[in-house]
Order: C-alpha cells, then sequence, then structure tokens
C-alpha cells in the first residue's frame, strides 16, 4: 500500500519532535463557555484522544489549539509546544507556526479542499511555501506525499479535485497537506467519522504508522470509543466543557472512574445489541449547550449523583499512576 | 460533452424560435399600423390597400410568421418599411457603435464594481462608502443619472462635447451612465460571494497552512469569489450589446438602441423584429459561452457535462 519507504519520512524531519502541553484552557463564543479551564499534555510522540458527545467542547480545543478559532471566539490559557505558547502566538510568529509547529486536520475534507483546485497543486503549496521548494520540486513531493498516505496511483489523484476523489481518498489528502508542513503537533478533528469502518480503519492504521515514524504528536478527536482504542495511548474524557478523565488507554477502558466514562465505554456494545434487537441503554438526556448547571456538569444525567454534585465541582483526583478524575464518588470512596 | 453541448445549442435554438413567434404575435396586437405610417395619415384606403398588399399584410399572420421565418434562416430580416433597407444592413450598420458603448460600460461596471466589492468584501462589516453607493446609484433611475451627468459634465462644466454622435471623448459620459448604475449591483454580489468565501472551510486550510493574507485572498478567496460575477457579465454583455435603448437615446449615440426607438415610433415592424432577434441569439450565444467558460474555471461544474 505505501509507495515511498519508511526512511523518507524520517531522513525528511527537520524538526525536533516536540510534545503539546495545554494548560487552563478556556474557550468563549460572546457569554457561551464553551472550554471552561481544560488542561493535559501530550508527550512528543504520543497520541492522546479527546472522547466526548457533540457540544462538550473537544472541536472549541482543537480549534483553539490550532488557532483556528473563528473572529468573534475567545482564547485564554496557554498552549505550549516546544518554548512556544500558541495561545499568545500572534501575526508573523503565529502564521510562521502555522503548518509547521501544530497541523490541523479537519472532519469533513469536502469542504476544507479548495474545490476549484487540485489536490496535488494544495498540496505542493505548502512545500512551496514551508520548503522553498520550486514548482517542479514542490510538484514531484505532493506526487510522493500522496503516495505516503497510501493513494495508490498518486500521480492521478494529484490531478484530482476534491468532488472527484472518494471519501476516504479526500481525508488522505488532507493528511497529505498536513504532513506537507511536517508539524510536530497534528490536531485532527473527528476525521475518519463519516468514513466505511473499512475505510476508517485503513487511516486508522496508516495514521498510527506515520506518528511511529515521524514522533509527531497527535491529538485525536472522537466521539467514537472504537476509534479511541485503535489509535490512543491517552485518553482524555470531555464533558461540558471540562475535562472529567484523563488516563492512560488501558487503565480507562479497564477501570473507568467516571460514571460518564463508564456509560461511553460501554456505549459500543449498543451497535450489538441493536443487531439482537435489545433495547438500547444509552446515556439519557443530551450535554448541556453554553449554560452549565452549578457544580458537576453530569449530575443532571448521571445515575449516581449525589447532593454535592448539584452544589460544587468536584476537585480532579490522581487514583493510578497518570489515571486523574474529577467526580464526587470518586471522592468519597477515598 | 458532446451530447451536452448538442443539448444546449438545441434549447437555444428553440429559445430563439419562442422569442421570434412571441414578440411575432405581439407585433399584431400593438396599436398602429405600418400602412398608415408608410403612406401618411391623408392617404386614400386605395393607396393603403396597396401597400398592405405590396407588405403582405393581408396574409393570414401565421402565413406571414412563416415567410418571414423562412427568410430569417437565410440571414434575411426584411426590408425596413421607412428606410427600403435590408435591415440586416441596417443593425450591422450600428453594431460598432453600440458594441464600442456596449463593452466600455461593461468595463466600467466590472471595474467599479469589482473593486468596490473586493475593497468591502474584505471587511467584516459593510463599510459606509458602499451604502452611500447603493443608496446612491440604486435608487436613481438610469434616464436621471444620464441627465445629471450630461448637464454636469457636459453642459455647466463642458468637459465633453453632448452633440450626439460618436468619436472622441464623446463615450465617456454614456460609459460612464452604463458603468454607474450596473456598478452596485456587482458591488454587491461581489461583496456577498467574498464573504461567503472568506467563511469556508477551505480558507480555514489555507490559513492553517500559515500563508500570508495576500496569498490566501490571491489564490483561494478571488478565483472562487468571482465566478458568480462571471454569469453576470455574460448576461450584461449580450444586453449591451443588443443595444441600450434610454442611454443612447438621450446622448445620441447612433446604435441599434436608436434604431429600436424610432421603429417602434415608425411602426417599423422588421426593423423592431430584427433588433429582438439579434437580442434573442446573442443572449443564446452568450449564456453558452458563460456555461462554458464557468466549466473551465469550476471543475465542479463538468461532472454534470458529462
Amino acid at each position: 500500500m505505501i509507495a515511498a519507504g519508511a526512511g523518507t519520512t524520517a531522513d525528511r524531519r527537520r524538526t525536533q519532535p516536540a510534545g503539546l502541553s495545554v494548560s487552563d484552557l478556556h474557550v468563549r463564543y460572546g457569554s457561551s463557555h464553551a472550554v471552561r479551564g481544560v488542561s493535559f499534555s501530550v508527550p512528543a510522540g504520543r497520541t492522546l484522544a479527546l472522547v466526548g458527545e457533540s457540544g462538550c467542547g473537544k472541536t472549541s480545543v482543537a480549534l483553539a489549539v490550532s488557532r483556528l478559532l473563528p473572529a468573534g471566539a475567545t482564547l485564554e490559557g496557554s498552549v505550549r509546544v516546544g518554548g512556544l505558547d500558541l495561545a499568545c502566538a500572534a501575526g508573523r510568529e503565529l502564521r510562521d507556526a502555522r503548518g509547521r509547529v501544530v497541523a490541523y486536520m479537519p472532519q469533513d475534507a469536502m469542504a476544507a479542499l479548495n474545490p476549484v483546485q487540485s489536490a496535488g497543486r494544495q498540496i505542493a503549496e505548502v512545500l512551496r511555501h514551508r520548503r522553498g521548494l520550486g514548482r517542479r520540486a514542490a510538484a514531484a513531493g505532493a506526487v510522493a506525499l500522496l503516495a505516503q498516505v497510501g493513494i495508490r496511483d498518486p500521480h492521478t489523484a494529484a490531478r484530482r479535485c476534491a468532488h472527484e476523489l472518494s471519501g476516504g481518498m479526500r481525508q488522505r489528502v488532507m493528511l497529505a497537506i498536513a504532513l506537507a508542513g511536517d508539524p510536530q503537533v497534528l490536531v485532527a478533528d473527528e476525521p475518519t467519522t463519516a468514513l466505511d469502518v473499512t475505510v476508517q480503519a485503513g487511516i486508522l492504521a496508516l495514521v498510527r504508522r506515520l506518528v511511529a515514524e515521524t514522533h509527531m504528536t497527535l491529538v485525536w478527536i472522537t466521539h467514537d470509543i472504537g476509534v479511541v482504542a485503535e489509535i490512543a495511548d491517552d485518553v482524555a474524557v470531555m464533558y461540558g466543557g471540562l475535562i472529567v478523565e484523563h488516563g492512560p488507554v488501558r487503565e480507562i477502558f479497564e477501570r473507568p472512574a467516571h460514571p460518564y466514562t463508564g456509560a461511553l465505554v460501554r456505549s459500543p456494545r449498543l451497535s450489538r445489541r441493536a443487531a439482537a434487537k435489545e433495547p438500547f441503554d444509552a446515556i439519557p438526556g443530551s450535554p448541556p449547550l453554553g449554560e452549565f448547571p452549578p457544580g458537576c456538569p453530569f449530575h443532571t444525567r448521571c445515575a449516581h449523583a449525589l447532593a454535592a454534585c448539584a452544589e460544587r465541582m468536584p476537585e480532579t483526583l490522581q487514583i493510578a499512576d497518570g489515571h486523574r478524575v474529577a467526580c464526587h464518588l470518586t471522592g468519597q470512596r477515598a | 460533452m458532446a451530447r451536452y453541448l448538442a443539448t444546449r445549442v438545441g434549447l437555444g435554438v428553440l429559445t430563439i424560435f419562442s422569442v421570434v413567434l412571441l414578440t411575432f404575435l405581439l407585433m399584431f396586437v400593438v396599436p398602429g399600423d405600418p400602412a398608415r405610417a408608410i403612406a401618411g395619415p391623408r392617404a386614400t384606403p386605395q393607396v393603403l390597400a396597396l401597400v398592405r398588399a405590396n407588405l403582405h399584410l393581408n396574409e393570414p399572420v401565421m402565413t406571414q410568421f412563416w415567410r418571414y421565418l423562412v427568410g430569417m434562416l437565410h440571414g434575411d430580416l426584411g426590408v425596413s418599411y421607412i428606410q427600403n433597407q435590408p435591415v440586416a444592413t441596417l443593425i450591422a450598420q450600428r453594431l460598432p457603435a453600440t458594441a464600442e458603448l456596449g463593452l466600455s460600460g461593461l468595463a466600467l461596471e466590472l471595474i467599479l464594481g469589482g473593486a468596490l466589492g473586493v475593497w468591502d468584501g474584505l471587511r467584516p462589516k459593510r463599510s459606509r462608502l458602499l451604502a452611500v453607493v447603493n443608496v446612491g446609484l440604486l435608487s436613481v433611475p438610469t434616464f436621471s443619472l444620464a441627465f445629471l451627468l450630461l448637464l454636469a459634465f457636459g453642459y455647466e462644466l463642458s468637459w465633453f462635447p453632448i452633440d450626439g454622435g460618436t468619436g472622441g471623448s464623446r463615450i465617456v459620459l454614456p460609459a460612464l451612465t452604463l458603468g454607474l448604475f450596473g456598478m452596485p449591483y456587482y458591488a454587491n454580489v461581489v461583496r456577498d460571494s467574498m464573504q461567503e468565501t472568506l467563511a469556508a472551510a477551505y480558507t480555514r486550510t489555507a490559513v492553517a497552512k500559515g500563508l500570508s493574507r495576500g496569498a490566501i485572498i490571491r489564490r483561494h478567496v478571488l478565483r472562487n469569489a468571482l465566478s458568480p460575477v462571471l454569469t453576470m457579465a455574460g448576461l450584461d454583455f449580450a444586453i449591451l450589446l443588443s443595444g441600450v435603448v434610454f442611454v443612447e437615446t438621450v446622448f445620441g449615440w447612433p446604435g441599434i438602441g436608436q434604431l429600436q426607438t424610432q421603429a417602434f415610433y415608425d411602426v417599423d415592424r422588421p426593423v423592431l423584429m430584427g433588433t429582438v432577434v439579434v437580442a434573442a441569439v446573442l443572449v443564446v450565444i452568450a449564456t453558452l459561452t458563460i456555461d462554458l467558460l464557468r466549466m473551465l474555471i469550476d471543475p465542479r461544474t463538468r461532472v454534470q457535462a458529462r
């Protein structure tokens, strides 16, 4: 499937791998407080999955880390990659960081590709801009990148526009655009959600391999707990603009401490139950949007809620090595 | 592609045929007797009858239509009742003047409207300049604008000759009238299109690449934003080339519009018909050309064409 050898990626790498460290991140859209103080760090070459339902603030975190929040959104806190704080970067410094320090891979590749430009040209643009390649060298580089992201006929694909490519190919082109900038951190916002299961599996395998080769730091946003098991080293579970649980992927799957994580981890079995015509036991209700209740944001839907849950936000406690949770139930047990 | 083209050309021919039929029938609804217009108010019934017979006006309408259609297919648009010259010749004589005015007007509205639209489209809020242009130019009818320019720059300031006809700087005022008249339409379309393109996800991709604002706008915004302008300009091109009745009349510009106006007063049916046929053919050719051009610019439209 892969035309270019594994060595080419490592040889091409010019920047030192760096981890990502986010602390006390807040995102506001007018009066709506979408992200309410999120902190996490991802060591270089590791993959963090940011999990949660729609509306929990995970896309806002992704856009904040990539500095692509829409005009009118405000960003507080720090987003450090190496010695640079992306949250404070502006002007020239920010522009230089884009695509090189942090690259962003969106969910909807169809919309994210310029409809009137060929895939090759859109990849070559980054190569010319970031590596100062000439027209021919950049075009050849684009074809090589397309081969690297597992496109079988890269010469033909390079000439195609978005609408002439399949959904999986479009996502691979987006990945090639991101790789062209040789980024230290890649933020992927549910890039496989709209794809078939088999196509998704192919892309997940590809990304995992690329992360291993390039030592990129990867933040993978998803609501699909099955994808988390495929790709992540660590998992951060978001709810109501907060990270409610954070830990290594095995810990999270085997010993989920937060009731919300527990419900999420059990959710993949839903599909099998549906096939067996058993009733669903989804999490009742929907996540709060914009306005949050006092206390733990999940208490309105939590089956185990205590009186304290509605009153004050639980503290974040370390319950195992690298496993942290914010839940009053854990506090009581301890 | 060949099949698509054949369908489009077929539809175009059908459009022209319908326009010709409709206009022909309308000629018989509009009051006015061409025989009377030719022979004069004091002509005797015998003279009138003779004139009618000469012009085949006594035949059934459908026979007359058939005669016209056959002639048209042979490039014969008939002979003017009043000027006794082939209509095709009359139109051909006036085409250069109309083309000069039409193209200048089109260029001006494109430049003025396009520049204002791009400038305004790059700001998050609608600028005051565009608001002024909208209120000032959209609310003023063409004839007031034409007279205003004529009065200010022709009469008071005497910058341009106002004696009618073509040549020299006489083109400036009528072209400016057309340009100012079309400008707000282009400015608004370009502005809206710019805003839409700037908000598009692919523009965000360009930002994420770390490109400069200038490069983003040049490579990703402008080309995508200007595609609706092509449609507008193509239609304007056809309409302006088939004569601008009012501006030509006000400025005494000897183009097809003026010919049409005169023909209307004279009940000169062949000339009127001729100008309408030419306009219909131009519009059909222009729309087809726009669609082909758009396929060249925007690959998305090519899929349907296959």
